[in-house]
C-alpha cells in the first residue's frame, strides 16, 4: 500500500512586512520559509501507520516547488520515508490549487498510490482547497479535517473521524483509494534532528515537470488557473495599547487614556 | 618484650594446631574453590563490561594518581558528610590492614615456607603484627556498627531507596532488596570480626597454660579481654579447645562465602570504586563526548551502546545517595534520582550482560517504561547542573550518560513539544526564542553609543552576546550595563551582531548533537572571519561551550567570562568606581561558571571590590544549588503545582537575614530567579540583580533611560 503525502512549502511572515511593488504578495525580503504545519500532521500520520503496519506501507513525500521547496522534503525524509517527489518548472509559477491538485493528482496516478494524505489547509494562503480537489481529479473518495485514522492495510475501506463544530467528531468509513486532508492535533509531530535531515540528504528525490506527467504548459502557471490573485492589502486598524506595570501604574495610564479619549488632558 | 627464656621462634601462632588432614584437606578445598568462585565472578563481571562500546583512555598515570590521592584522604568521601567519611576510612583502612596481615601469613605460610623455608612470623614480629590486627578488628567493627547506625536511627532522607521515577504501585518502586543486601554485607562483615576476637580468645583459653602463647596474651588486648570473661563464665580449657573448632571452621566458612560472593554483590565496590575513580574525565559535564557524524545512529538506546566504562560505573555505585540529594530535580519532584537511574542501569546490565549470550535487542533497551529502563522523562528532568557527578564519592559521571539517552530520543524525535519549538527555532533561526535573526542586536539601540561590528572591525575583546542577553527583556538591561562598563573603561570591543547564533551549550545538552555541530561550525566560521584576542560573555553557559567544547569542533579561543573579566579590570584600576555599593547580599554560583569551570572566586572578588558584603547560603560554591534552567530545562515550563529549584534556591537564600540581594551571573539563572522571588513572595525583600548591574551602578552609567523600566514604554501592537 503506497500512501502519497504532499506537502507545500508556506511561507512565514516576518513581523514587519511590506508588499511587493505590484501589490499582489508580500516583499520575499520579508519572507521565511517552512514546513506547512498540516502537512507537518500529514506526514506524521502516515509514518505512524508505517510503523505500526511495517514495510506493506509505503510512504513518499511530495511537493509542488522550485528547489529550495527541497528542504521540506528533507524534513519528512529526516523522519522517515526514503524517496521524495518535487514537480517544478517555470511555468507552474502562480498555479492556483486546482492546478497544483492537477499535478499531485498526476504524480498520485504515476505512482499507483492507495491513498493520499494532504493537510487540511495551508498556513499561507489558506485555501483549503488542494486536498479535496485532488479527490475530485481522481474521482476518489474523499474525508476532509480528518482527526484520526485506521487502516488495515489491504482493506477496501478505512475508518476515519472527522472533526465537526462544538467537538464534536464524525466516524466515517471511506472506499479506498481516497484523499484525506489530515487536521491538527491528530497526532504530535516528531521532531527532524539537525543529523537526521542531513542524512536524508542521502535518499533520492526524483525532479519532475508537468511534462514528464503530461500535463501542457497550458494546463498549469497563471494559463491554467481559473483564479488569481488581484491584489494584497491591509486593511486599516485600531490602535492597541498593552498597558502594564504595577496596578498604580496600571491604573494611572487608564485613567490617562480615558481622559484622553474625553479630551480633557 | 620477649622472655629471653623463651625461643623468639616459638612466638607466634600455630597455625592448624592440632587439626587432623582431613580437616586441612578440607580446607584447602574450600579455600581453593572460594578463589576459583572469586576469580569466575571477576571475569563475569569484566566481560559483562567489556560487552560495552570501546573507549580509549588517554593520561592514565594522572587519573591513578588522583585516584590515589582520594583514597588515601578519603576526601570525595568526606565531603559534606564527614563522619561517614571518617568511619568509612576506619573501615577501609582496618579492613585493609586486616586484608594484608592475613596475606602476610599466607605468603610465609604457603608460599616462602614450603617453597623456601623462610620464615618470618614469630617473635617481636609477631607480636606487633598481633597488637595491629587485633586493633584494626577494632577499627573495622566501629565502622561497621556506626554504619548500621545510620541506617537504622539516623534514618538519612539519602538512604531511603524508593525512588522518585516511580508510581508507588510499581514493582520496582521500593527497592526493598537493597537494603537487605546492605544489611547482609554489614552483618557479614560484623560476623567476620567478631568470630575473629572470639577465635582469638578461644584459643588463649585453650592454651592458658602454654606459657609461649599466654605470657605474650596482651598484645591482642581485644581478645584477651574476651578470653578473661570467657574464662569467668567458666569456660574450661578443654571446653574452649573445642569451641575453637566449631568457631574456626565457622569464621573460615564466612570469609570464604564473602570471598566466593564478592563479585556479585556490594562488596564488590572495593574493585568498582577503584577503578570508577581511576576513569575520571576531568571534565564529564563540561564538555560532552563527541561522537562520530558518520555513524548510523548516535546516542544510547540499549544498554550495550554505553560504553565499558559507563556499566563499570553502574556497578561502581554504593547508593550512598549523595547525588540523590544533591539533584535539583529530585529535590524539587521530578521523576529524577541519578542514584536511582545509575541502579536501573545496574539491574538491567546484570539481568543481560552476565549470561553466556548477550539477549536480542529488544531485551537490551535502555530507555523505556518498563522495570530496569529508564524513563523519557527522567531523562527530561535533568538539568546537567553536575550535582551528582561533583558530588559522587566513586567518580560516576552521570550527565554524560544522560546526555547521550536523550542523544536517542531526539534523533528518535521523541521530546516535549516546548524542547521541539526551541530546537526548531535554532535551526530557523539561530536562537531559541524564536527571535528574528535580524533582531539579535536591537538592545544596542538604547545605548548611546554604538558597539563596533566586529566582523568590519579588528577589536581587543569580541563580546560573544547569548541568546539570553540579545533577547530577554530582563536581562537586555544587564548586557546594556556591560557595554557601558566596556565602553567607559576604555576597552576595544566588538560584537557580530546578526552573525552571532547561540553557542549550542544546551542544544548540545538537550541531546540534538546535529544542530550543535551545525551552531559550532557556523560560530566558528563567522569568528575566523573577524579579529580579536580574546573572546568575553556575560552568559556562563555559552562560556562553558566556547571555552571547552569549541575546541573539538577548531575553534580554539582565549574565552573568559564577564566577572572575570571585571575582575582583573577592577585589580587592574580600570574601571573607575564612583561609589561604593555598600549592601549585604547573597551570591548565587552558576552551575557553568562554578561547578562546570570552578571560578568561585571572581564573582565574589567583585563584589567586595565594589562594596558589596558577600552573605553566603547554606549550599554555595560547588553545593551550589541549579537554578533549574539547565539542559534545555529552560524551554519547558516547570509545572506549577511543583515546587521548583530556583523556589527552593530562593527560600533558602531568604532564610539569610538582612540581606536586601540576590546576585545571579548568569542570564538563565535570572530569569528564573525573577520568577521565584515573585512565587516565594519574597519581591519586596530580595531584587535579584546581576554582578554586572552591581558594577555599573558604583560606576553610575545608568543612563536615564536605562533607569526607566520597559514595563511603562507602551507597546504598539499595531499603527493605524
Ligand atoms: S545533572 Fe543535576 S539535575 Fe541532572 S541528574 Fe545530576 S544532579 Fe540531577
Ligand atoms: S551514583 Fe555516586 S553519589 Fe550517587 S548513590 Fe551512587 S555512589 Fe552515591
Amino acid at each position: 500500500m503506497k500512501i502519497l503525502v504532499p506537502v507545500k512549502q508556506v511561507a512565514v511572515l516576518d513581523e514587519d512586512f511590506e508588499l511587493r511593488d505590484d501589490g499582489k504578495d508580500v516583499d520575499v525580503d520579508f519572507l521565511d520559509y517552512e514546513l506547512n504545519e498540516w502537512d507537518d500532521f500529514a506526514w506524521e500520520a502516515a509514518l505512524q501507520l508505517q510503523e505500526q503496519h511495517g514495510d506493506v506501507i509505503e510512504i513518499v513525500p511530495m511537493t509542488v516547488g522550485p528547489e529550495e521547496a527541497s528542504d521540506s522534503l528533507l524534513k519528512c525524509l529526516g523522519k522517515g520515508g526514503e524517496r521524495a517527489i518535487r514537480v517544478w518548472h517555470e511555468s507552474l509559477q502562480d498555479s492556483d490549487p486546482a492546478v497544483i491538485a492537477r499535478v499531485i493528482a498526476k504524480v498520485a496516478q504515476r505512482e499507483q498510490a492507495d491513498m493520499v494524505f494532504a493537510g487540511t489547509l495551508a498556513s499561507d494562503h489558506g485555501y483549503s482547497q488542494t486536498g479535496v480537489s485532488v479527490a475530485a481529479e481522481l474521482n476518489w473518495a474523499k474525508a476532509a479535517v480528518v482527526s484520526k485514522v485506521n487502516i488495515s492495510p489491504n482493506a477496501s475501506c478505512i475508518q476515519v473521524n472527522r472533526e465537526l463544530e462544538g467537538g464534536l467528531e464524525e466516524s466515517i468509513e471511506v472506499q479506498c483509494p481516497a484523499v484525506l486532508t489530515i487536521q491538527l492535533g491528530i497526532n504530535e509531530p516528531r521532531y527532524a534532528s539537525l543529523r537526521g535531515i542531513k542524512q536524508a540528504k542521502a535518499k533520492p528525490i526524483e525532479v519532475l515537470s508537468h511534462t514528464d506527467l503530461g500535463l501542457q504548459d497550458s494546463d498549469v502557471g497563471i494559463a491554467g488557473s481559473r483564479s488569481r490573485v488581484r491584489r494584497m492589502v491591509m486593511p486599516a486598524k485600531g490602535q492597541a495599547e498593552l498597558i502594564e506595570g504595577s496596578v498604580v501604574e496600571q491604573a494611572a495610564r487608564l485613567a490617562d487614556i480615558v481622559k484622553q479619549l474625553r479630551g480633557g488632558v | 618484650m620477649i622472655n629471653p627464656a623463651h625461643d623468639p621462634q616459638a612466638i607466634t601462632r600455630i597455625l592448624f594446631q592440632d587439626f587432623p588432614l582431613w580437616m586441612m584437606v578440607v580446607f584447602y578445598i574450600s579455600a581453593v574453590a572460594a578463589m576459583a568462585m572469586f576469580v569466575y565472578g571477576c571475569y563475569i563481571q569484566v566481560r559483562k563490561y567489556w560487552r560495552g562500546q570501546p573507549i580509549s583512555l588517554k593520561q592514565m598515570q594522572q587519573r591513578i594518581g588522583l585516584m590515589l590521592r582520594d583514597i588515601v584522604s578519603h576526601r570525595t568521601l568526606r565531603r559534606r558528610d564527614t563522619s561517614a567519611g571518617i568511619m568509612h576510612a576506619a573501615i577501609f583502612f582496618c579492613f585493609a590492614t586486616l586484608f594484608v596481615g592475613t596475606a602476610t601469613i599466607t605468603l610465609e605460610y604457603d608460599i616462602l615456607k614450603p617453597i623456601a623455608g623462610w620464615t618470618f612470623w614469630y617473635g617481636d614480629f609477631y607480636l606487633w603484627f598481633s597488637l595491629l590486627m587485633d586493633l584494626a578488628g577494632v577499627g573495622v567493627g566501629v565502622g561497621l556498627v556506626y554504619m548500621m547506625y545510620r541506617r537504622k536511627w539516623l534514618a538519612l532522607p539519602k538512604l531511603d531507596y524508593h525512588r522518585p521515577d516511580r508510581q508507588t504501585a510499581e514493582p520496582d518502586y521500593d527497592r526493598s532488596w537493597y537494603r537487605l543486601e546492605d544489611w547482609l554485607f554489614l552483618w557479614n562483615l560484623i560476623i567476620i570480626i567478631v568470630t575473629g576476637y572470639v577465635l582469638e580468645a578461644s584459643r588463649l583459653v585453650w592454651l592458658q597454660t602454654d606459657h609461649l602463647v599466654w605470657d605474650y596474651r596482651w598484645w591482642s588486648p581485644i581478645g584477651t579481654s574476651v578470653a578473661l570473661l570467657m574464662h569467668d563464665f567458666g569456660l574450661s580449657a578443654q571446653g574452649a579447645g573445642e569451641l575453637r573448632y566449631y568457631l574456626w571452621w565457622f569464621h573460615g566458612l564466612i570469609a570464604f562465602l564473602f570471598i566466593a560472593l564478592l563479585p556479585f554483590t556490594k562488596a564488590k565496590h572495593m574493585f568498582t570504586a577503584i577503578a570508577s575513580l581511576s576513569l575520571r574525565n576531568a571534565q564529564p559535564t563540561a564538555r560532552l563526548p563527541l561522537t562520530d557524524p558518520d555513524a548510523e545512529t548516535i546516542g544510547v538506546r540499549s544498554i550495550t551502546d554505553f560504553n565499558w566504562k559507563q556499566l563499570l560505573h553502574t556497578d561502581a555505585c554504593t547508593k550512598c545517595g549523595r547525588c540523590h540529594e544533591a539533584c535539583p530535580a529530585n529535590a524539587s519532584g521530578f521523576p529524577l534520582s541519578p542514584r536511582d537511574m545509575v541502579l536501573t542501569l545496574r539491574e538491567l546490565s546484570n539481568n543481560t550482560l552476565q549470561g553466556r549470550k548477550i539477549p536480542m535487542v529488544d531485551d537490551l533497551k535502555a530507555v523505556g517504561d518498563g522495570v530496569n529502563q529508564i524513563r523519557s522523562e527522567t531523562l527530561w528532568s535533568c538539568r546537567t547542573c553536575s550535582a551528582c557527578v561533583e558530588i559522587c564519592p566513586v567518580g560516576i559521571e552521570h550527565v554524560p550518560m544522560i546526555v547521550e539517552m536523550r542523544r536517542a530520543l531526539v534523533e528518535d524525535g521523541e521530546m516535549d513539544a516546548a524542547v521541539q519549538t526551541a530546537l526548531q527555532n535554532v535551526q530557523k533561526k539561530g536562537n531559541s526564542i524564536g527571535e528574528n535573526k535580524r533582531k539579535r542586536a536591537a538592545w544596542t539601540k538604547k545605548l548611546d553609543f554604538t558597539i563596533k561590528d566586529a566582523r568590519k572591525e579588528a577589536v581587543d575583546l569580541l563580546w560573544f552576546v547569548g541568546d539570553y542577553a540579545s533577547f530577554d527583556p530582563r536581562y537586555q538591561k544587564v548586557a546594556q550595563s556591560f557595554a557601558r562598563i566596556l565602553q567607559a573603561s576604555g576597552i576595544n570591543f566588538g560584537i557580530l551582531y546578526e552573525a552571532e547564533m547561540t553557542a549550542g551549550n544546551d542544544v548540545r545538552r538537550v541531546g540534538e548533537e546535529g544542530l550543535f555541530e551545525h551552531l559550532a561550525e557556523t560560530n566558528i566560521a563567522k569568528l575566523a572571519a573577524c579579529e580579536f584576542e580574546r573572546i568575553v560573555t556575560t552568559d556562563p553557559h555559552s562560556f562553558n561551550t566556547l571555552k571547552n567544547e569549541y575546541p573539538d569542533f577548531g575553534g580554539n579561543y582565549d574565552v573568559i567570562h564577564a566577572t572575570q573579566l571585571v575582575e582583573q579590570m577592577l585589580t587592574d584600576g580600570m574601571i573607575p568606581l564612583i561609589r561604593q555599593a555598600n549592601r549585604k547580599v547573597t551570591y548565587h554560583d552558576s552551575c557553568h561558571l562554578g561547578r562546570l569551570n570552578k571560578e568561585y572566586e571572581a564573582p565574589r572578588q567583585v563584589l567586595k571590590k565594589i562594596g558589596v558584603e558577600v552573605v553566603e547560603m547554606p549550599r554555595n560554591q560547588d553545593n551550589s544549588f541549579c537554578c533549574g534552567a539547565g539542559g534545555g530545562r529552560i524551554w519547558t515550563p516547570d509545572p506549577l503545582d511543583m515546587d521548583k529549584p530556583a523556589e527552593l534556591r530562593m527560600q533558602e537564600a531568604a532564610q539569610i537575614e538582612a540581606i536586601d540581594a540576590f546576585v545571579v551571573n548568569c542570564p538563565k539563572c535570572m530569569n528564573m530567579f525573577e520568577d521565584a522571588v515573585k512565587s516565594t513572595g519574597n519581591d519586596d525583600k530580595l531584587e535579584v540583580i546581576e554582578v554586572i548591574e552591581l558594577i555599573a551602578s558604583c560606576m553610575q552609567l545608568e543612563s536615564s533611560e536605562s533607569n526607566e523600566t520597559d514595563t511603562t514604554t507602551p507597546t504598539e501592537i499595531s499603527e493605524g
